[in-house]
């Protein structure tokens, strides 16, 4: 036994009034609220009277909302080689995003980020590292990209771009992901490209695109003035903190309803039924037949929004309008004229009548929802009130959502909303919450026709590269800033693989020497194996500490100047206030040096500005078009970047357009409000802005019917079998976590909150296995089905589960993980959750890699498995680490 | 400096951040123990205290005086620092007594500084929360650590001894919302 001294800080430094002051964004969620940082050199402090600090406040503040710093919010970092005290404070004076300097955990504790080597932030990669007979061993830059160069170029040449491949982050700034674009889209033309959480590039939620209306399409005011909101596969305080305890619990409108769809009582949804709010605690995949189960008793009743349909939802010809005898296989036309989603107000309201699925009975039944509670949620989302007027209802949905039933769980709520009136008027909107920021732009020119990948009927799909992995096509191989295994599915088995190609392969260099190493990986190449590139900022177990054969150290959040938006499309300069360790660089920089080895032109970028202004042309026709700005820069004379950086915190939303001279953001997609006639300067005009994002301009009625064969038959495979013990193991994250730790586990604070994975376990599902809080469990699935072949499906039946099972492309292995249980009646009967994507223990393993045969998205969200203990874990009884009550207390 | 955006003059030299060394070093299991890790809490019961402390020390209440399971709010160290004293009913890290159950907590959210009190702890789980702003909850057993929500530091710990029936509060550990040092009362 041992005993710790605690830290005990009980004093932070202030800043002077002479400190830097620079803007940023929060590194982490969609929501991005506004930060300020403030540095200064170390030797001097300010002090607690308002004219000695540079808050202009006396300390104490002497109440609640006023500025703070933590403890947590201090460090010291290099700036310019010298020493500097950096204080990182959510902007109290923003009306944007997070009033009052609103802030969740996570950015909270972003100073904690920062290099500094009396810190874990020590284990930052400073070098660019070859693997040396197992081991990382520093090298240069220079040599690194000759020998990566050489060995593409010898794998393009002798294996064709199909075997060239990247697997990179699809947010991490727009300077970055532009840089790959190029690289890949353009330069390289590979169609092997996925971003970090799909296994292809196509759509997050399918349905949603194709019913027209855009996944981002809402700003926060609306959820803050919505009347109702149903929320699917979601509660925002989990994962979008700010957008919960800013725009949802107050807002406009207060007094809102809230409605949960999700299996897990997480504080959010305590909150919501305290507050008058339903929670729907669902049997995982079946949110399609919730929503099916609502369509038809808003239709029994007459409930639907009339006025809206008639104005907005495409009629049968309309649908048909404008296509001629083309083709139609690009993915969102033929999933929406094509086959069985295909519907229009008139056949929807015939199908429902018929569909089984859609009986209140029968939904109650495969939902395990209370019929009662199923009737009371479409009484509150869609029954006008006795004056006549309607609930404004907005709809939100996340990867409980789209992670569980892809193409149909979208289309479905898409339906519904749009029976509701929602989709383009204030406070009534369908948009997803959001993971990750939007810091994606592409550079044109995408290679995605050369995707082997068909549907049957010769439509187009995009290539799935964790299987053209497995089917070992893939020659070189660069990941950037991504676990890949944990976060795609049948974890184990992915790595397993991936090891086979690249550690287990017989071929490894001996030395640095640079004639050695490219005549080792060409050998590794020639005989069937994958040379492994890995840029990021941390160790990542196993990607790069076991696996990869070449790591490169990235520059990150405050190392450099970069751009990206929110969820409400809200762009910000991300200011750069210290210095990268040793030789890390930005991503961007690094695809610069390799693509001019290649001898590709167009990448001797100077600096991240340089990116920002060449890629504003390549944003006007997309959502987050901010060419107005680049253009009124450069008319000023700026950098584009500076010019953001005048906008701070604020920043403008996206798409930019002009009007009366000056930039004006837009608040919100698809809304006829934004018509406002002559399109002024270089205002790019797109329909979407006033209308729906279809080729008509109205929304497309999908229609989902539940039995079909690109799901049923999965469905029915993959559900627990209760006679071998098994329960639902889905996935999800816990508000004091970032996606996969990597910043978590360096913040002291954060660490000892989550030290290691959790999952949350019903006492029913807990009692019979002897489980405990505190307890450490494995999670075992013994038939994890994984996909293997098969791109192209020719005839009809060709990618159902059954067919591909017939045919051999099916192949069945096990997965496991263990993590820390928390026994909590939070959780519904017959379901766990497990942290997911969190180091240590891979939970999506038990989860089964077989695509949605429509959309190619994964079923992420519907692993199965045997709880078993395995025993104590420290946290049981230890008072430091890892809190194991319950989330929602109130 | 190109890429400021405020740089206005002022300022004055002043200590370093570490300097002022009122932190406590603890050490095993004694009356004050804190940080005791491992499973049954027992040992080290010969361990020397390290306590160095400027805080001020008060008598918050008396043993004999505590029910399981109700909070009592005090201040501590100054008379507009407002706490609670609770005996929680199960062993708590910091915890003092016979069960090592006898905590205390400064009830201001260090989020951004909702006001809890003796009627927002829930007994049934030893947490204290949650808070009326955004729902932040503490948990009571783990020296104050965010079970969920946005707080970046636990709430701060007030240290207890018992002298015979008194509880006596010796130090703080953990900065107070609104501070940016500690008062030490004394």
């Amino acid at each position: 036994m041992t005993t710790l001294p605690l830290p005990n800080v009980d004093y932070v430094p202030l800043p002077p009034p002479d400190a830097d002051v620079l803007t940023t964004a929060c590194a982490y969620c969609i929501v991005a609220c506004g930060y300020k940082i403030y540095r200064w050199p170390v030797g001097t402090e300010g002090g607690a009277k308002a004219d000695e600090n540079a808050f202009g406040i006396d300390f104490p503040t002497g109440g609640a909302l006023t500025p703070w710093v933590s403890p947590s919010q201090h460090n010291i970092a290099m700036h310019e080689g010298r020493p500097h005290h950096v204080v990182v404070v959510p902007d109290y004076a923003t009306e944007v995003v997070n009033p009052q300097g609103n802030h969740s955990i996570r950015g909270g504790t972003l100073a904690q980020k920062i290099y500094n080597p009396d810190t874990p932030t020590r284990q930052r990669l400073q070098y660019p590292m070859v693997r040396i007979g197992g081991v990382l061993t520093p090298v240069s830059w220079d040599l690194v990209t000759d020998v990566m160069a050489e060995v593409s170029k010898h794998v393009l040449e002798n294996h064709g771009e199909h075997a060239w491949g990247m697997k990179t982050y699809s947010y991490e700034y727009f300077e970055n992901t532009y840089a790959i674009s190029k690289l890949v889209n353009r330069a390289i033309g590979t169609p092997v490209y996925a971003p970090h959480d799909k296994p292809q590039a196509a759509e997050d939620a399918a349905g949603l695109d194709d019913a027209g209306v855009n996944s981002f399409s809402a700003s926060f005011e609306d959820w803050g003035a919505c009347e109702v909101a149903f929320m699917s596969g979601v509660d925002p305080y989990e994962t979008k903190t700010v957008l919960f305890t800013h725009w949802l619990m107050t807002g406009d409108n207060p007094n809102k309803k809230l409605i949960f769809v999700t299996p897990h009582k997480t504080m959010g949804v305590e909150y919501g039924l305290k507050n008058g709010g339903l929670w729907l605690p669902i049997v995982p995949g079946t949110d399609t037949v919730l929503h099916l189960a609502l369509a038809k008793i808003i239709i029994d009743n007459g409930w639907q929004d009339q006025e809206f349909i008639d104005k907005w939802v495409n009629t049968k010809w309309e649908i048909e309008s404008g296509y001629g005898r083309g083709t139609r296989n690009t993915r969102w036309q033929w999933r929406t004229t094509w086959g069985r989603w295909q519907s229009d107000w008139e056949d929807f309201q015939k199908f429902i009548a018929k569909e089984k699925a859609a009986e209140l009975d029968e939904a109650a039944a495969i939902t395990g929802l209370d019929r009662d509670l199923i009737l009371a949620t479409a009484e509150a989302i869609a029954k006008p009130r006795a004056d006549g007027s309607r609930p404004k209802t907005s709809f939100m949905l996340e990867k409980g959502n789209y992670w569980s039933n892809n193409y149909m769980n979208t289309a479905s709520l898409a339906a519904v909303g749009l029976l509701c009136g929602a989709g383009n008027r204030p406070g009534r909107v369908i948009s997803r919450g959001g993971g990750h920021q939007r810091g994606g732009m592409g550079a044109g020119g995408g290679k995605g026709f050369l995707s082997p990948e068909k549907y049957p009927g010769r439509r187009k799909k995009a290539l799935n590269v964790d299987r053209w992995v497995i089917d070992g096509n893939v020659r070189f191989m660069w990941l950037m800033g991504s676990t890949w295994f944990p976060a795609m599915l049948a974890s184990q088995e992915l790595a397993d693989r991936v090891a086979d190609l690249t550690v287990r392969n017989e071929h490894h260099p001996r030395s640095v020497d640079k004639e050695h190493l490219i005549q080792t990986y060409k050998d590794r190449v020639e005989s069937g194996g994958m040379v492994l590139v890995d840029s990021d900022i941390y160790p990542v177990e196993p990607l790069n500490t076991r696996f990869a054969d070449i790591v490169l150290p990235a520059a990150c959040w405050g190392e450099v100047d970069f751009t990206r938006c929110n969820a409400e499309r809200r762009l910000r300069l991300y200011s750069k206030f210290n210095d990268a360790p040793g030789e890390a660089k930005p991503d961007w920089w690094a695809i610069g040096q390799f693509a001019q080895k290649m001898g590709f032109d167009g990448f001797d970028w100077k600096e991240s500005n340089d990116i920002f202004e060449e890629a504003a042309r390549f944003s006007r026709g997309g959502v987050l078009n901010y060419y107005a700005l680049a253009v009124h820069a450069k008319r000023e004379g700026k950098k584009a970047h500076e010019k953001l950086r005048e906008l701070g915190t604020t920043g403008i939303q996206t798409p930019i357009r002009v009007k009366d001279g000056e930039l004006v953001g837009t608040k919100r997609l698809h809304d006829p409000d934004n018509d406002w006639g002559e399109v002024e300067d270089v205002t790019t005009d797109q329909k979407w802005l006033y209308a729906f994002g279809t080729h008509t301009g109205k929304a497309n009625l999908l229609k989902t019917p539940w039995a079909n064969d690109g799901w049923i038959d999965f469905y029915e495979a993959i559900k627990p079998r209760k006679d071998k013990g098994e329960v639902w193991i889905t996935n999800g994250r816990v508000n004091e976590t970032w996606q996969s730790g990597f910043d978590d586990l360096r913040k002291p604070y954060l660490a000892k909150r989550w030290p290691w994975p959790f999952i949350v376990i019903h006492p029913d599902d807990a009692a019979p296995q002897g489980i405990e809080s505190g307890d450490l469990v494995e999670g075992f699935n013994d038939t994890v089905y994984v996909q293997t072949g098969e791109p192209i499906g020719v005839k009809e039946k060709d990618l159902t589960f059954t067919k591909l099972m017939e045919g051999g492309h099916i192949k069945t292995t096990t997965g496991q993980f263990v993590a820390v249980a928390i026994v909590s009646d939070e959780m519904r009967p017959g379901i766990a959750k497990a942290a997911f994507n969190y180091p240590g223990s891979m939970a999506n393993s038990v989860c089964h890699a077989v695509p949605d045969p429509v959309s190619g998205n994964y079923r992420y969200k519907l692993g199965r498995g045997v709880l078993r203990k395995v025993g104590e874990s420290a946290y049981k009884k230890n008072f430091l680490e890892m809190s194991l009550k319950p989330r929602p207390i109130a | 400096m190109t890429n400021v955006l405020s740089h206005e003059k002022g300022g004055h030299a002043t200590s370093s951040c570490m300097s002022r060394r009122n932190f406590l070093i603890l050490g095993g299991a004694s009356v004050t123990v804190l940080g005791l890790l491992g499973a049954t809490g027992t040992a080290l019961a010969n361990a020397p205290e390290l306590v160095m402390s400027s805080y001020a020390r008060k008598v918050v209440g008396k043993v004999s005086a505590l029910k399981a399971g109700e909070a009592v709010e005090f201040s501590y160290p100054t008379d507009d620092i407002q706490n609670i004293l609770v005996k929680l009913g199960e062993e708590a890290g910091g915890g003092v007594g016979e069960e090592r159950d006898i905590v205390a907590f400064n009830t201001v959210c260090p989020h951004m500084g909702g006001i809890m009190d003796a009627g927002t702890f829930k007994a049934s789980h030893s947490v204290l929360g949650p808070c009326p702003l955004h729902l932040s909850t503490f948990d009571l057993t783990k020296h104050g650590m965010v079970v969920s929500g946005h707080s970046t530091e636990s709430l701060p710990q007030i240290v207890l001894a018992i002298e015979g029936d008194d509880i006596v509060a010796t130090g703080v550990m953990g900065l107070f919302y609104g501070y940016s040092r500690n008062p030490s009362g004394a």
